[in-house]
Protein backbone atom coordinates (compact mmCIF):
# COMPACT_ATOMS: atom_id res chain seq x y z
CA UNK A 1 0.00 0.00 0.00
CA UNK A 2 1.42 3.41 -0.83
CA UNK A 3 0.63 7.06 -0.20
CA UNK A 4 2.33 9.51 -2.55
CA UNK A 5 3.98 12.38 -0.73
CA UNK A 6 2.71 15.07 -3.10
CA UNK A 7 -0.97 14.36 -2.29
CA UNK A 8 -3.18 15.53 0.58
CA UNK A 9 -5.53 13.13 2.39
CA UNK A 10 -8.73 13.05 4.46
CA UNK A 11 -9.87 11.04 7.48
CA UNK A 12 -12.47 9.39 5.23
CA UNK A 13 -9.80 8.14 2.79
CA UNK A 14 -9.97 10.51 -0.16
CA UNK A 15 -6.91 12.03 -1.81
CA UNK A 16 -6.43 15.50 -3.33
CA UNK A 17 -3.85 16.45 -5.97
CA UNK A 18 -3.52 20.22 -6.32
CA UNK A 19 -2.60 21.49 -9.79
CA UNK A 20 -2.56 25.05 -8.47
CA UNK A 21 -3.73 26.73 -5.27
CA UNK A 22 -7.45 26.54 -6.14
CA UNK A 23 -7.71 23.54 -8.45
CA UNK A 24 -7.29 19.85 -7.70
CA UNK A 25 -8.03 16.29 -8.75
CA UNK A 26 -9.91 14.12 -6.22
CA UNK A 27 -10.01 10.35 -5.76
CA UNK A 28 -10.03 7.56 -3.17
CA UNK A 29 -6.89 6.17 -1.53
CA UNK A 30 -5.16 2.84 -1.87
CA UNK A 31 -6.38 2.02 1.64
CA UNK A 32 -9.99 2.86 0.69
CA UNK A 33 -9.99 0.63 -2.39
CA UNK A 34 -8.42 -2.19 -0.37
CA UNK A 35 -11.13 -1.93 2.30
CA UNK A 36 -13.96 -1.70 -0.23
CA UNK A 37 -12.89 -4.69 -2.33
CA UNK A 38 -13.50 -5.05 -6.07
CA UNK A 39 -15.29 -1.96 -7.33
CA UNK A 40 -18.01 -2.48 -9.92
CA UNK A 41 -19.71 0.90 -10.28
CA UNK A 42 -19.26 4.58 -9.59
CA UNK A 43 -21.90 7.35 -9.56
CA UNK A 44 -20.21 10.64 -10.35
CA UNK A 45 -21.55 14.20 -10.02
CA UNK A 46 -22.00 16.49 -13.04
CA UNK A 47 -19.81 19.44 -14.07
CA UNK A 48 -20.98 22.56 -12.26
CA UNK A 49 -22.13 20.67 -9.14
CA UNK A 50 -21.07 22.18 -5.82
CA UNK A 51 -18.76 20.26 -3.49
CA UNK A 52 -18.92 20.74 0.28
CA UNK A 53 -16.02 19.50 2.37
CA UNK A 54 -17.07 16.45 4.40
CA UNK A 55 -20.28 15.82 2.47
CA UNK A 56 -20.97 13.01 0.04
CA UNK A 57 -20.46 13.93 -3.63
CA UNK A 58 -20.29 10.48 -5.26
CA UNK A 59 -20.89 6.85 -4.35
CA UNK A 60 -19.21 3.62 -5.26
CA UNK A 61 -20.46 0.05 -5.38
CA UNK A 62 -18.09 -2.78 -4.57
CA UNK A 63 -18.82 -6.48 -4.35
CA UNK A 64 -19.36 -5.79 -0.62
CA UNK A 65 -21.47 -2.64 -0.40
CA UNK A 66 -22.54 0.76 -1.70
CA UNK A 67 -20.60 3.54 0.07
CA UNK A 68 -20.44 7.33 -0.01
CA UNK A 69 -17.39 9.21 -1.19
CA UNK A 70 -17.02 12.51 0.66
CA UNK A 71 -15.76 15.73 -0.84
CA UNK A 72 -12.36 16.46 0.73
CA UNK A 73 -12.71 20.18 -0.05
CA UNK A 74 -15.35 22.78 -0.86
CA UNK A 75 -15.48 23.91 -4.50
CA UNK A 76 -17.11 23.33 -7.87
CA UNK A 77 -16.89 20.30 -10.18
CA UNK A 78 -14.95 21.48 -13.21
CA UNK A 79 -14.52 18.16 -14.99
CA UNK A 80 -15.74 14.58 -14.45
CA UNK A 81 -13.74 11.45 -15.29
CA UNK A 82 -16.26 9.65 -17.52
CA UNK A 83 -13.64 7.01 -18.34
CA UNK A 84 -13.70 5.93 -14.71
CA UNK A 85 -17.45 5.27 -14.98
CA UNK A 86 -16.68 2.88 -17.85
CA UNK A 87 -13.85 1.16 -15.99
CA UNK A 88 -14.48 1.24 -12.21
CA UNK A 89 -11.80 -1.44 -11.70
CA UNK A 90 -9.24 1.33 -12.27
CA UNK A 91 -9.93 2.42 -8.66
CA UNK A 92 -8.51 -0.92 -7.52
CA UNK A 93 -5.71 -1.14 -10.04
CA UNK A 94 -4.39 2.36 -9.86
CA UNK A 95 -6.18 4.43 -7.21
CA UNK A 96 -4.07 7.58 -7.61
CA UNK A 97 -4.65 7.76 -11.38
CA UNK A 98 -8.36 7.02 -10.99
CA UNK A 99 -9.52 10.59 -10.32
CA UNK A 100 -13.26 11.24 -9.90
CA UNK A 101 -13.46 14.96 -10.56
CA UNK A 102 -11.34 18.02 -11.14
CA UNK A 103 -12.50 20.69 -8.68
CA UNK A 104 -12.00 24.43 -8.96
CA UNK A 105 -12.52 27.41 -6.64
CA UNK A 106 -11.31 25.35 -3.72
CA UNK A 107 -11.65 26.41 -0.08
CA UNK A 108 -12.00 24.43 3.15
CA UNK A 109 -8.61 22.74 3.10
CA UNK A 110 -7.98 22.99 6.87
CA UNK A 111 -8.72 19.36 7.59
CA UNK A 112 -6.44 17.91 4.93
CA UNK A 113 -3.48 15.80 6.05
CA UNK A 114 -0.11 15.16 4.45
CA UNK A 115 0.97 11.63 3.56
CA UNK A 116 2.83 11.03 6.82
CA UNK A 117 -0.11 12.08 8.99
CA UNK A 118 -2.51 9.97 6.91
CA UNK A 119 -0.27 6.92 7.11
CA UNK A 120 0.04 7.37 10.88
CA UNK A 121 -3.74 7.61 11.18
CA UNK A 122 -4.23 4.34 9.28
CA UNK A 123 -1.56 2.62 11.36
CA UNK A 124 -3.35 3.67 14.56
CA UNK A 125 -6.72 2.42 13.22
CA UNK A 126 -5.40 -1.02 12.29
CA UNK B 1 -21.19 -1.51 21.63
CA UNK B 2 -24.80 -2.54 21.13
CA UNK B 3 -26.87 -1.90 24.25
CA UNK B 4 -30.38 -2.03 22.82
CA UNK B 5 -31.97 -4.24 20.17
CA UNK B 6 -35.27 -3.30 18.54
CA UNK B 7 -37.65 -5.20 16.29
CA UNK B 8 -40.10 -3.63 13.90
CA UNK B 9 -42.57 -5.45 11.65
CA UNK B 10 -43.89 -3.74 8.54
CA UNK B 11 -47.63 -3.55 8.01
CA UNK B 12 -47.55 -2.92 4.25
CA UNK B 13 -46.66 -5.10 1.26
CA UNK B 14 -45.96 -2.17 -1.10
CA UNK B 15 -42.23 -2.16 -1.90
CA UNK B 16 -41.79 1.63 -2.11
CA UNK B 17 -43.27 2.11 1.37
CA UNK B 18 -41.13 -0.69 2.76
CA UNK B 19 -37.91 0.62 1.24
CA UNK B 20 -38.75 4.12 2.49
CA UNK B 21 -39.32 2.78 6.01
CA UNK B 22 -36.04 0.87 5.83
CA UNK B 23 -34.19 4.03 4.79
CA UNK B 24 -35.81 5.98 7.63
CA UNK B 25 -34.82 3.37 10.21
CA UNK B 26 -31.28 3.19 8.81
CA UNK B 27 -30.76 6.96 8.82
CA UNK B 28 -32.25 7.42 12.30
CA UNK B 29 -30.83 4.45 14.19
CA UNK B 30 -29.16 5.55 17.40
CA UNK B 31 -25.65 4.89 18.67
CA UNK B 32 -25.49 1.57 20.49
CA UNK B 33 -28.72 0.38 18.89
CA UNK B 34 -29.42 -2.33 16.33
CA UNK B 35 -32.82 -2.43 14.62
CA UNK B 36 -34.16 -5.57 13.00
CA UNK B 37 -36.86 -4.67 10.48
CA UNK B 38 -38.97 -7.45 8.95
CA UNK B 39 -40.99 -6.82 5.82
CA UNK B 40 -42.63 -8.43 2.80
CA UNK B 41 -43.42 -7.24 -0.70
CA UNK B 42 -46.18 -8.42 -2.96
CA UNK B 43 -45.03 -9.62 -6.41
CA UNK B 44 -41.99 -7.38 -6.83
CA UNK B 45 -38.75 -7.37 -8.76
CA UNK B 46 -36.14 -5.40 -6.83
CA UNK B 47 -33.10 -4.37 -8.79
CA UNK B 48 -29.76 -3.26 -7.36
CA UNK B 49 -28.92 0.41 -7.04
CA UNK B 50 -26.75 0.48 -10.13
CA UNK B 51 -28.59 -1.88 -12.44
CA UNK B 52 -30.38 -1.22 -15.69
CA UNK B 53 -34.04 -2.20 -15.21
CA UNK B 54 -34.42 -3.46 -18.78
CA UNK B 55 -31.43 -5.76 -18.44
CA UNK B 56 -33.04 -7.50 -15.46
CA UNK B 57 -36.75 -7.64 -16.20
CA UNK B 58 -39.21 -7.26 -19.08
CA UNK B 59 -40.42 -4.06 -17.51
CA UNK B 60 -43.65 -3.46 -19.36
CA UNK B 61 -44.79 -7.07 -19.47
CA UNK B 62 -44.07 -7.63 -15.78
CA UNK B 63 -45.98 -4.49 -14.82
CA UNK B 64 -48.91 -5.42 -17.03
CA UNK B 65 -49.18 -8.58 -14.93
CA UNK B 66 -49.49 -6.31 -11.90
CA UNK B 67 -45.92 -6.74 -10.70
CA UNK B 68 -44.08 -3.92 -8.94
CA UNK B 69 -40.64 -2.91 -10.09
CA UNK B 70 -38.45 -1.29 -7.44
CA UNK B 71 -34.85 -0.16 -7.08
CA UNK B 72 -33.12 -0.48 -3.75
CA UNK B 73 -30.30 1.60 -2.29
CA UNK B 74 -27.84 -1.25 -1.89
CA UNK B 75 -25.80 -2.81 -4.65
CA UNK B 76 -25.86 -6.23 -6.27
CA UNK B 77 -28.30 -8.02 -8.53
CA UNK B 78 -32.02 -8.36 -9.15
CA UNK B 79 -34.22 -10.43 -6.83
CA UNK B 80 -37.88 -11.42 -6.82
CA UNK B 81 -40.17 -11.04 -3.78
CA UNK B 82 -43.67 -12.31 -3.12
CA UNK B 83 -45.50 -13.10 0.11
CA UNK B 84 -43.60 -16.39 0.32
CA UNK B 85 -40.47 -14.35 0.98
CA UNK B 86 -39.51 -12.52 4.18
CA UNK B 87 -37.03 -9.64 4.07
CA UNK B 88 -34.84 -8.65 6.97
CA UNK B 89 -32.91 -5.44 7.57
CA UNK B 90 -30.30 -4.73 10.23
CA UNK B 91 -29.83 -1.00 10.75
CA UNK B 92 -26.96 0.31 12.85
CA UNK B 93 -24.32 3.03 13.05
CA UNK B 94 -20.96 2.30 11.45
CA UNK B 95 -19.25 1.59 14.79
CA UNK B 96 -21.97 -0.96 15.66
CA UNK B 97 -22.21 -2.52 12.21
CA UNK B 98 -21.15 -6.18 12.24
CA UNK B 99 -22.20 -8.23 9.20
CA UNK B 100 -20.84 -11.49 10.62
CA UNK B 101 -22.80 -11.13 13.85
CA UNK B 102 -25.93 -10.02 12.00
CA UNK B 103 -25.65 -13.02 9.66
CA UNK B 104 -25.28 -15.22 12.74
CA UNK B 105 -28.77 -14.09 13.82
CA UNK B 106 -30.21 -15.32 10.51
CA UNK B 107 -28.29 -18.60 10.53
CA UNK B 108 -29.23 -19.30 14.14
CA UNK B 109 -32.91 -18.64 13.44
CA UNK B 110 -32.94 -20.96 10.43
CA UNK B 111 -31.02 -23.67 12.30
CA UNK B 112 -33.63 -23.51 15.08
CA UNK B 113 -35.99 -24.91 12.45
CA UNK B 114 -33.68 -27.87 11.93
CA UNK B 115 -32.39 -26.54 8.61
CA UNK B 116 -28.60 -26.73 8.08
CA UNK B 117 -27.92 -23.13 7.04
CA UNK B 118 -24.49 -21.74 6.25
CA UNK B 119 -22.99 -18.50 5.04
CA UNK B 120 -21.31 -18.83 1.67
CA UNK B 121 -19.27 -16.36 -0.29
CA UNK B 122 -19.73 -12.86 0.94
CA UNK B 123 -23.38 -12.21 0.39
CA UNK B 124 -25.32 -15.48 0.36
CA UNK B 125 -26.77 -18.02 2.76
CA UNK B 126 -27.35 -21.56 1.64
CA UNK B 127 -28.91 -24.81 2.75
CA UNK B 128 -28.13 -28.08 1.02
CA UNK B 129 -25.89 -26.24 -1.44
CA UNK B 130 -28.65 -23.91 -2.64
CA UNK B 131 -29.26 -20.25 -1.85
CA UNK B 132 -32.22 -19.21 0.29
CA UNK B 133 -30.97 -15.74 1.19
CA UNK B 134 -29.16 -13.04 -0.76
CA UNK B 135 -27.67 -10.16 1.22
CA UNK B 136 -26.62 -6.64 0.32
CA UNK B 137 -25.22 -3.62 2.12
CA UNK B 138 -25.02 0.14 1.98
CA UNK B 139 -23.58 2.88 4.11
CA UNK B 140 -24.65 6.52 4.04
CA UNK B 141 -23.50 9.27 6.42
CA UNK B 142 -22.15 6.75 8.88
CA UNK B 143 -25.38 4.72 8.99
CA UNK B 144 -25.28 1.12 7.81
CA UNK B 145 -27.89 -1.14 6.30
CA UNK B 146 -27.53 -4.92 5.92
CA UNK B 147 -30.54 -6.54 4.34
CA UNK B 148 -31.52 -9.74 2.64
CA UNK B 149 -34.22 -12.07 1.42
CA UNK B 150 -35.42 -15.27 3.09
CA UNK B 151 -37.19 -17.63 0.70
CA UNK B 152 -39.85 -19.62 2.53
CA UNK B 153 -42.40 -20.52 -0.13
CA UNK B 154 -41.74 -18.21 -3.08
CA UNK B 155 -43.55 -19.01 -6.32
CA UNK B 156 -40.53 -20.17 -8.34
CA UNK B 157 -42.34 -20.18 -11.69
CA UNK B 158 -43.38 -16.57 -11.26
CA UNK B 159 -39.86 -15.73 -10.10
CA UNK B 160 -38.38 -17.30 -13.23
CA UNK B 161 -40.86 -15.47 -15.42
CA UNK B 162 -40.30 -12.15 -13.66
CA UNK B 163 -36.53 -12.30 -14.02
CA UNK B 164 -36.56 -13.39 -17.64
CA UNK B 165 -35.19 -10.70 -19.90
CA UNK B 166 -36.04 -9.47 -23.37
CA UNK B 167 -34.71 -10.80 -26.67
CA UNK B 168 -33.15 -7.42 -27.49
CA UNK B 169 -29.48 -7.48 -26.58
CA UNK B 170 -28.84 -4.81 -23.98
CA UNK B 171 -25.46 -3.42 -23.04
CA UNK B 172 -24.68 -0.94 -20.27
CA UNK B 173 -22.10 -0.16 -17.64
CA UNK B 174 -24.69 -1.22 -15.04
CA UNK B 175 -23.98 -3.97 -12.52
CA UNK B 176 -24.74 -7.48 -13.78
CA UNK B 177 -26.81 -10.01 -11.85
CA UNK B 178 -25.41 -13.42 -11.01
CA UNK B 179 -27.79 -16.35 -11.43
CA UNK B 180 -27.91 -18.73 -8.49
CA UNK B 181 -29.61 -22.03 -7.71
CA UNK B 182 -32.22 -21.14 -5.13
CA UNK B 183 -34.28 -23.09 -2.64
CA UNK B 184 -37.34 -22.42 -0.50
CA UNK B 185 -36.98 -23.23 3.21
CA UNK B 186 -40.22 -25.20 2.90
CA UNK B 187 -38.24 -27.78 0.91
CA UNK B 188 -36.70 -28.67 4.29
CA UNK B 189 -39.69 -27.87 6.54
CA UNK B 190 -42.95 -28.28 4.55
CA UNK B 191 -45.04 -26.84 7.40
CA UNK B 192 -42.97 -23.66 7.78
CA UNK B 193 -44.95 -20.41 8.05
CA UNK B 194 -43.57 -16.88 7.74
CA UNK B 195 -44.75 -16.14 11.31
CA UNK B 196 -42.75 -19.07 12.67
CA UNK B 197 -39.59 -17.81 10.98
CA UNK B 198 -40.24 -14.32 12.35
CA UNK B 199 -40.52 -15.67 15.89
CA UNK B 200 -37.25 -17.60 15.45
CA UNK B 201 -35.52 -14.47 14.13
CA UNK B 202 -36.57 -12.38 17.12
CA UNK B 203 -35.47 -15.12 19.50
CA UNK B 204 -32.10 -15.58 17.76
CA UNK B 205 -31.59 -11.79 17.69
CA UNK B 206 -31.84 -11.75 21.51
CA UNK B 207 -29.56 -14.76 21.93
CA UNK B 208 -26.78 -13.53 19.62
CA UNK B 209 -26.68 -10.06 21.25
CA UNK B 210 -27.41 -11.27 24.79
CA UNK B 211 -30.17 -8.67 25.09
CA UNK B 212 -33.93 -8.67 25.22
CA UNK B 213 -35.46 -7.58 21.90
CA UNK B 214 -37.89 -4.69 22.35
CA UNK B 215 -40.54 -3.44 19.98
CA UNK B 216 -39.47 -0.25 18.24
CA UNK B 217 -41.51 2.70 19.50
CA UNK B 218 -43.54 3.87 16.51
CA UNK B 219 -43.60 7.41 17.94
CA UNK B 220 -40.06 7.68 16.51
CA UNK B 221 -41.35 7.41 12.95
CA UNK B 222 -41.74 10.61 10.97
CA UNK B 223 -44.63 10.04 8.58
CA UNK B 224 -43.82 13.04 6.40
CA UNK B 225 -40.20 12.05 5.85
CA UNK B 226 -41.18 8.45 5.13
CA UNK B 227 -43.89 9.33 2.61
CA UNK B 228 -41.54 11.72 0.78
CA UNK B 229 -38.97 8.94 0.48
CA UNK B 230 -41.68 6.51 -0.59
CA UNK B 231 -42.73 8.86 -3.41
CA UNK B 232 -39.09 9.10 -4.53
CA UNK B 233 -38.76 5.30 -4.51
CA UNK B 234 -41.96 4.94 -6.56
CA UNK B 235 -40.98 7.55 -9.15
CA UNK B 236 -40.13 6.46 -12.68
CA UNK B 237 -37.12 8.71 -12.46
CA UNK B 238 -35.62 6.61 -9.66
CA UNK B 239 -36.76 3.20 -10.93
CA UNK B 240 -35.96 3.55 -14.61
CA UNK B 241 -34.27 6.84 -15.17
CA UNK B 242 -31.06 6.76 -13.22
CA UNK B 243 -28.02 7.89 -15.11
CA UNK B 244 -27.15 4.52 -16.56
CA UNK B 245 -27.17 4.81 -20.33
CA UNK B 246 -27.51 1.57 -22.27
CA UNK B 247 -27.75 0.32 -25.80
CA UNK B 248 -30.37 -2.07 -27.14
CA UNK B 249 -29.85 -4.07 -30.32
CA UNK B 250 -32.69 -5.79 -32.16
CA UNK B 251 -32.29 -7.87 -35.29
CA UNK B 252 -34.55 -9.85 -37.57
CA UNK B 253 -34.55 -11.24 -41.10
CA UNK B 254 -37.65 -10.45 -43.13
CA UNK B 255 -38.55 -11.76 -46.62
CA UNK B 256 -37.53 -8.34 -47.95
CA UNK B 257 -34.17 -8.18 -46.07
CA UNK B 258 -32.45 -8.15 -42.71
CA UNK B 259 -32.85 -5.30 -40.20
CA UNK B 260 -30.58 -4.31 -37.34
CA UNK B 261 -31.78 -1.56 -35.04
CA UNK B 262 -29.42 -0.06 -32.48
CA UNK B 263 -30.85 2.27 -29.85
CA UNK B 264 -28.90 4.36 -27.37
CA UNK B 265 -31.06 4.95 -24.30
CA UNK B 266 -30.37 7.58 -21.66
CA UNK B 267 -32.66 8.38 -18.72
CA UNK B 268 -35.24 5.98 -20.18
CA UNK B 269 -35.45 7.79 -23.55
CA UNK B 270 -34.03 6.90 -26.96
CA UNK B 271 -31.21 9.37 -27.55
CA UNK B 272 -30.05 7.93 -30.84
CA UNK B 273 -31.48 5.24 -33.11
CA UNK B 274 -29.57 3.74 -36.01
CA UNK B 275 -30.93 1.27 -38.52
CA UNK B 276 -29.06 -0.96 -40.94
CA UNK B 277 -30.53 -3.15 -43.63
CA UNK B 278 -29.70 -4.87 -46.90
CA UNK B 279 -33.24 -4.15 -48.08
CA UNK B 280 -33.72 -2.32 -51.38
CA UNK B 281 -35.88 0.46 -49.97
CA UNK B 282 -33.42 3.29 -49.34
CA UNK B 283 -35.88 5.75 -47.92
CA UNK B 284 -37.53 3.80 -45.13
CA UNK B 285 -34.37 2.42 -43.47
CA UNK B 286 -33.07 5.74 -42.05
CA UNK B 287 -36.71 6.71 -41.37
CA UNK B 288 -36.99 3.79 -38.91
CA UNK B 289 -34.14 5.27 -36.90
CA UNK B 290 -35.45 8.83 -37.08
CA UNK B 291 -38.92 7.72 -35.98
CA UNK B 292 -37.59 6.39 -32.69
CA UNK B 293 -35.36 9.27 -31.59
CA UNK B 294 -36.75 10.89 -28.44
CA UNK B 295 -39.26 8.10 -27.75
CA UNK B 296 -39.41 6.54 -24.24
CA UNK B 297 -37.88 3.03 -24.19
CA UNK B 298 -41.17 1.16 -24.06
CA UNK B 299 -42.01 -1.61 -26.52
CA UNK B 300 -45.51 -0.44 -27.33
CA UNK B 301 -44.60 3.20 -27.72
CA UNK B 302 -41.64 2.39 -29.96
CA UNK B 303 -43.76 0.04 -32.08
CA UNK B 304 -46.49 2.65 -32.47
CA UNK B 305 -43.96 5.31 -33.50
CA UNK B 306 -42.76 3.10 -36.35
CA UNK B 307 -46.32 2.63 -37.63
CA UNK B 308 -47.24 6.31 -37.26
CA UNK B 309 -44.14 7.68 -38.95
CA UNK B 310 -43.09 5.10 -41.54
CA UNK B 311 -46.20 3.18 -42.64
CA UNK B 312 -46.76 5.85 -45.30
CA UNK B 313 -43.45 4.82 -46.92
CA UNK B 314 -44.08 1.06 -46.91
CA UNK B 315 -46.87 -0.35 -44.73
CA UNK B 316 -45.59 -3.95 -44.94
CA UNK B 317 -42.04 -3.15 -43.88
CA UNK B 318 -43.26 -0.79 -41.15
CA UNK B 319 -45.57 -3.48 -39.75
CA UNK B 320 -42.69 -6.00 -39.75
CA UNK B 321 -40.27 -3.72 -37.89
CA UNK B 322 -43.01 -2.62 -35.50
CA UNK B 323 -43.73 -6.26 -34.62
CA UNK B 324 -40.03 -7.01 -34.25
CA UNK B 325 -39.70 -4.22 -31.67
CA UNK B 326 -42.75 -5.40 -29.74
CA UNK B 327 -41.53 -8.99 -29.68
CA UNK B 328 -37.96 -8.24 -28.76
CA UNK B 329 -38.50 -5.64 -26.05
CA UNK B 330 -41.30 -6.79 -23.79
CA UNK B 331 -43.99 -8.66 -25.58
CA UNK B 332 -43.21 -12.24 -26.51
CA UNK B 333 -41.74 -15.19 -24.68
CA UNK B 334 -38.13 -15.71 -25.58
Amino acid sequence: MHFPKELKYTKTHEWVRFTDENTAYIGITDYAQDQLGDLVFVNLPAPGDALTAGESFADVESVKAVSDVNAPVTGTVEEVNEELADAPEKMNESPYDAWFVLASGITGTDELMDADAYEAMIASEA
Amino acid sequence: MISAIKVFRSTTVVPYDNIAMETFLTMHVQEGECILYLWQNQDTVVIGRNQNAWEECRVQRFRENRGHLARRLSGGGAVYHDLGNLNFTFASRRADHDPARQSEVILRAVRKLGIPAERTGRNDMEAGGRKFSGNAFYEHRGCCCHHGTLMVHVNLDRMEEALTVSVAKLRSRGVQSVRARVVNLRSFRPDLEIETLEACLTEAFGEVYGLKPEKLDSARLDGTEISLESARMASEEWILGRRIPFSAVMEERFPWGGVRLELTVRDGKVEEALCWSDAMNEQIIPAFGQALTGCPYDGEMLARRILDKTACLDPGMAAGVSRMILNQTDGADP
